[in-house]
């Protein structure tokens, strides 16, 4: 009952073969080996497994593979390579972000989306952050490193790398 | 005054971490693996018959039954020594005593036929009981036992009234101390089981290597403590294990011990023969495999007219669910800390862990002391108010502070304190969050009401000691000096998140004088580390920084003989190390000598070159004090008195660590010990329904964590470190992780109760407790 | 055996078949002609439901990408959105924020940004919870119902869509085509408020709140609440003794009365009791910032 998918990730076309009740964040994972797409919930509450679909920050483990055939995703170790997505590690790294490291990759897809936005009220960004839960940090140096990175970038709109569907 | 310690670095692991590309448990993949699943009890209290595994295995599924794996008790946390250790857990269980216990396994070549052949297990219930699930039903006579025998070590010891372990202590002369007394509170609290919610659910992989080792990849805090589980269970020697440190995604005690998934993937490998993947869903983690201690506390203490502490009595009863983790050391750490916490002329105590058919119960952030702390911080605010004392200085008057003896882990860990900076952050807190201002709730008015509350509280470094004790605690370190010069930092000690091993690189880099970015801490495994026992009782820095440091130490001692072979000095005593910044290396030199300098790297090589040997250490090293790092936290909260919603407003979070290692990091630990401890105070509750299903919580959907949203943001949280410096740890350090969130409760308690003048003596405190209680319970 | 054996968060563990219709018509004769198959659109509560098994479904018919279920217009005298619009459109659409503010209010605070991307209204309506923070704004403002069967459309008030928890009119075969919202011709006031456990979560009690005020006393007021019945509800009866009272006698009386228009339980986020008491004093809260609205002019039309 296998059915083939054809979509970009993380810029690059990628065709793949998948059974029809696996999730986003099983092919990602268990079928194109994208491990930086992490479960935690598989229902949504906790944003570990946040990717970009078309631009949009989105729980893979609740969106159906099928969908996604022509549409463009991204996932964090891509973005962590963009020139915006560099400025926000940084930034994290700068100001102890970074603690167990299992929520981290999904804050950096929601930071990174909401930054390409264009959202520069710190705020907003903890509003887009509430479907991303981290048990060690108490989000206070994630918003930190959300604020330096405000001031990294400036007055410019970074490019969102991943926003246009592909069809 | 130092060149690393107390400066900025960004962690060795941060880029692969916020990138996703650091591989977890769950991440790691062997090729040929077969995937598990587990077969859970769908009962509370059942005796299981036959367990049919053909249609199982028809679907192409291994299959592992009680009758596959040794039949052996145990106990998954190897902390204790042999002799205190109680043993009534099974790999998988034929008597399951909580929903949930695993009963069987299967292992399939995808995870679909895996699931299938889960589904496809049959099991004969012979019996059903009906649970047992309050713990002051459960000790009554006529309740069935829920062991009826365990073993203690290589001991059977009857188990009388479901009562898992008891401790009794007195010291002092409570009725004098009574009789003295102008005031006298007593009051009971309850605390709820609670979920860890460590992000990263439990999990392991197994393979076997062509010889025959065993090599596990898991969820643990202690990777030297499962190696022997597994040796003890399994019967492998232990040089054919070995267990590779991965990442971890959050303890926060949750895998303090080895978790029961590690021994069932175990189990599958080596009947399959075959690499096995057993990782847990998020609700059977949350709702199958562990939660914390559930506590109902009864304080007595009292106080006289002026001011002084006279005694304080503590009734404790812990449910423990359907096994021990740790029923006994529990008993005895919340004695520690509650005899620590101040200055009791008399004592007494009484502590019974009780069993009950609950999923089993193990440590969580702070061992008890959250807990205690809320009761007695409670209390004492009381006493203070009846004798209309400022509640800061009847603390300062009254607490365990310099000089005096400090319980630890219980009693067999004293120490004698040496740093205190209570003093410190008791004024510099009460200044930034404004206690002057703070107001009597009866002079409030008005829906939305402000209030004020304090929290002091303690944790542990680690669980040494001068005598050997009860407790295992000990830990080990190698450090290893390339031919460049660069160098190899190599240990067992797992680091939960808060950046201990940044913290031991920097140790190191200190003691060598070289940058941080040139020590690697190196992934490794029970073959290539010595033992360390576990990182829990917040000891990484002050324990495993304090044997980094050591092998350092040792290092640097070779390299000055070496440098001074080269340097053609009389003595190594003779040089001095620096760090050159220019150089960017550590710089060996004869003072007044401008040609009597080499770098360290210079030195290694040199060293190779001519066949000098390798400069390296290997060291073990126990803790001989456990001194304990002080915090004081200021909490300002708002209550809307119609939907008796609370809202932080500041916190003003001290902490006394000794020397800070690492700022950034250690404030880290400083907001999320506030944020779990928050949680505990306002949100975490698992309960359960009359069948032993935990009510209503069966997913992350209702067990609900404070958002970015919910906490106070960083403008409103401001962290005080007070200038202490402890003669034990390295270069001055105590340990931190656990301090962080122990106050927080109480601080929250005595703002809420400061903001609408009712207490609550029940966690959480949700905002329809918090309702009731203004409304006067109507 | 199945309970929570059955379970699998990580994997649905339910056999499907997949299928992207590629238009309306099409998506109704697989839903005619497949035995089991369900309507999919964001996922974002289906999804869960089939790795519980509270759902059982053989074969999904995605609907999210249908450009005819997908849009947000401006007719004459109404609004309609699309079933597949999802919140995240219904949230920034300038339409929605001039013509609907109550409902883009209401949108804005559903779930977290990474579901808003997801969920639709359709969904949101369909899946029928009764804490759904579609249902009170489009009950207040008498939104109605396109729902399209190979049989024909027909028009439903949402008033009458909701039959019980989880429970609608819809039959198996239907697709909710589009929610249509009339348009009044005066100036209202309105507030969509909610309590919960955290900003990222279901309702425990939701209040959605249209107010119209002439000369100080209340010319008109709607008033919905969800999570406190067994469907969203209309609070007709306080609605109906709160209209032509001078505002702050209407704002005691709806507060006092909204007591009788709803049915409260206890479950896992909150108590009968709560939910009663509170109902109340978010009653009288959105009436308040309704009213202040009104009179700032930031106006629904």
């Amino acid at each position: 009952m296998e059915m083939r998918i054809r979509f970009r990730l993380n810029g690059v076309v990628t065709e793949v073969d998948i059974e029809p009740h696996e999730t986003l964040l099983n092919v990602l994972r268990d079928k194109l080996k994208v491990k930086s797409v992490k479960y935690g919930c598989g229902i949504g509450e906790c944003g570990s497994c946040t990717v970009l679909l078309d631009g949009d920050p989105v729980v893979s483990c609740l969106v159906m593979a099928a969908k996604v055939d022509g549409s463009e995703v991204a996932t964090p170790d891509y973005i962590a390579q963009t020139e915006l997505g560099k400025a926000i590690v940084d930034s994290m790294l700068e100001e102890g972000a970074v603690q167990c490291g299992y929520c981290i990759p999904g804050f950096l897809v929601t930071i990174y989306a909401a930054l390409a936005r264009g959202i520069r009220d710190v705020d907003e960004m903890r509003k887009a952050m509430v479907g991303n839960i981290c048990r060690c940090t108490g989000y206070v140096n994630i918003v930190r490193a959300v604020k330096k990175t405000l001031k990294r970038i400036g007055s410019q709109t970074p490019r969102n790398a991943v926003e246009r569907p592909f069809r | 005054m130092y060149n690393f310690v107390g400066r900025s670095f960004p962690r060795h692991d941060g880029f692969a971490k916020a990138s996703g590309l650091a591989e977890f448990t769950f991440d790691i993949e062997v090729p040929g693996m077969l995937y598990g699943r587990i077969l859970k009890s769908p009962y509370a209290f059942a005796r299981v018959g036959r367990i049919d595994t053909s249609s199982a295995e028809a679907l192409g599924a291994v299959a592992l039954t009680p009758d596959d794996v040794p039949d052996k008790l145990f106990n998954p946390r190897l902390l204790s020594v042999e002799e205190d250790t109680y043993k009534d857990w099974r790999v998988l269980a034929k008597v399951p005593r909580y929903v949930g216990e695993p009963i069987a396994a299967v292992a399939a070549p995808t995870e679909d036929t895996a699931q299938r052949a889960l589904e496809a297990l049959r099991v004969e219930f012979e019996e059903i009981y009906d649970p047992i699930l309050d713990p002051f039903k459960a000790t009554s006579p006529t309740a069935r036992p829920i062991h009826e025998r365990i073993l203690r070590g290589g001991r059977w010891v009857e188990v009388r009234n479901n009562i898992a372990a008891e401790l009794r202590y007195s010291e002092g002369y409570l009725e004098t101390e009574e009789e003295r007394s102008s005031v006298v509170v007593e009051r009971k609290f309850h605390v709820p089981r609670r979920y860890h919610t460590q992000l990263e659910p439990k999990g392991a992989v197994c393979k076997l290597e062509p010889d025959g080792t065993l090599v596990v990849w898991t969820t643990t805090q202690t990777i030297h403590n499962t190696k022997i589980l597994i040796s003890q269970v399994y019967g492998i020697p232990m040089n054919r294990i070995d267990v590779r440190k991965v990442p971890l995604g959050g303890g926060f005690g949750s895998s303090i011990h080895t978790n029961l998934v590690t021994l069932i993937a175990v189990g599958l490998c080596l009947k399959s023969r075959k690499p096995v993947k057993l990782v847990l869903t998020r609700e059977e983690d949350m709702v199958h495999d562990h939660v914390s201690f559930e506590f109902y506390m009864r304080v007595r203490a009292g106080a006289t007219k002026d001011g002084s502490i006279t005694f304080g009595e503590l009734e404790n009863v812990i449910d423990v669910g359907a096994h021990q983790v740790q029923a006994y050391p529990i008993l005895g750490t919340s004695l520690g800390w509650f005899i620590s916490l101040y200055k009791w002329r008399a004592v007494r105590y009484y502590g019974r862990s009780v069993y009950t058919n609950k999923v089993p119960s193990c440590a969580i952030r702070g061992y008890g002391a959250p807990e205690i702390t809320w009761a007695v911080e409670t209390v004492v605010d009381e006493l203070a108010e009846e004798l209309k004392i400022d509640p800061l200085e009847f603390r300062l008057a009254n607490y365990r502070g310099k000089g005096e003896i400090f319980w630890g882990q219980g009693p067999t860990v004293k120490s004698v304190i040496r740093s205190d900076g209570v003093p410190e952050l008791m004024a510099r807190g009460s200044e930034l969050i404004g206690w002057k201002r703070r107001e009597s709730p009866k002079v409030k008015t008005g829906r939305f009401r402000r209030g004020i509350g304090v929290g002091r509280g303690f944790h542990t470094s680690g669980a040494g000691g001068p005598l050997s004790g009860a407790i295992i605690d000990y830990t080990g370190a190698i450090v290893k000096v390339n031919e460049d010069g660069s160098v190899d930092y190599i240990t067992a000690l797992q680091d939960h998140g808060g950046g201990t091993l940044d913290a031991h690189a920097k140790i190191i880099a200190e003691e060598l004088k070289i940058p941080p970015s040139r020590v690697r801490i190196v992934w490794s495994g029970t073959s290539t580390t010595v033992y360390d026992v576990c990182t829990h009782a917040s000891r990484g820095v002050f324990a495993g920084g304090e044997a980094a440091r050591r092998a350092a130490l040792e290092v640097k001692k070779k390299v000055l003989e070496y440098a001074s072979r080269i340097l053609d000095a009389v003595s190594p005593e003779a040089l001095r190390i620096e760090y050159d910044r220019e150089l960017d290396d550590a710089a060996i030199f004869v003072e007044g000598a401008p040609d009597k300098r080499i770098t360290l790297s210079e030195v290694a090589r040199t060293a190779w070159q001519r066949n000098w040997g390798s400069i390296s250490a290997s060291v073990s090293y126990r803790a001989t004090v456990a001194p304990p790092s002080f915090t004081v936290y200021f909490v300002e909260v708002e209550v809307d008195t119609e939907t008796g919603v609370v809202r932080p407003i500041k916190v003003v979070a001290g902490a006394d660590v000794g020397t800070v290692i690492s700022p950034e990091l250690a404030a880290g630990q400083i907001h999320g010990g506030f944020a779990i401890g928050w949680s505990w105070a306002v949100g975490d509750e698992v309960s359960y329904l009359e069948n032993g299903v935990p009510a209503h919580r069966m997913s992350l959907a209702d067990y609900k964590l404070p958002t970015s949203m919910d906490l106070p943001s960083d403008d409103d949280f401001v962290v005080v470190f007070a200038s202490t410096y402890e003669p034990y740890g390295p270069f001055g350090a105590k340990g931190l992780g656990e301090a962080a969130s122990n106050p927080v409760i109480a601080a929250v308690a005595n703002a809420i109760y400061n903001a609408i003048g009712v207490r609550l003596y029940e966690i959480p405190m949700t905002p329809e407790r918090i309702l009731r209680a203004i409304k006067g319970g109507d | 055996m199945l309970s929570i054996n059955a379970f699998n968060t990580y994997r649905i563990p339910q056999q499907l078949k997949y299928f992207k219709p590629g238009n309306l018509q099409e998506a109704l004769e697989i839903l005619e002609s497949v035995e089991g198959a369900k309507v999919i659109a964001g996922g974002t509560d289906l999804v869960v439901d089939l790795k519980y098994r509270r759902v059982e479904a053989r074969a999904l018919v995605d609907i999210s990408r249908l450009s005819e279920l997908r849009f947000i217009k401006l007719g004459d005298g109404y609004v309609e959105i699309g079933s597949a619009a999802t919140i995240r459109e219904i949230a920034e659409s300038g339409v929605v924020k001039e013509k609907l503010p109550l409902l883009a209010e209401a949108a804005e605070s559903l779930g977290s940004w990474q579901i808003r991307n997801l969920a639709t209204v359709g969904g949101n309506l369909c899946t029928a919870s009764p804490a759904a923070d579609t249902a009170p704004p489009l009950l207040a403002y008498d939104a109605e119902l396109e729902l399209v069967s190979s049989r024909g459309v027909r028009i439903v008030p949402l008033g009458k869509f909701f039959t019980g928890p989880k429970k609608t009119v819809i039959e198996r075969a239907e697709i909710l085509r589009s929610v249509r919202v009339p348009l009044t011709p005066r100036t209202y006031g309105w507030c969509f408020i909610k309590l919960r456990r955290t900003s990222f979560d279901i309702a425990k009690v939701s209040v959605a709140v249209l107010l119209r005020v002439e000369g100080g006393f209340v010319a008109d007021v709607r008033i919905a609440l969800g999570s406190v019945a067994p469907t969203p509800v209309r609070a007709r009866s306080a609605e109906k003794l709160a209209i032509g009272l001078k505002f702050e006698d209407a704002v005691r009386v709806a507060s006092e009365r909204v007591a009788g228009d709803i049915s409260p339980i206890d479950d896992a986020r909150s108590t009968a009791w709560y939910r009663l008491q509170t109902s109340k004093v978010l009653v009288k809260d959105a009436m308040w910032r309704a009213y202040e609205r009104f009179l700032g002019a930031g106006a629904w039309r």
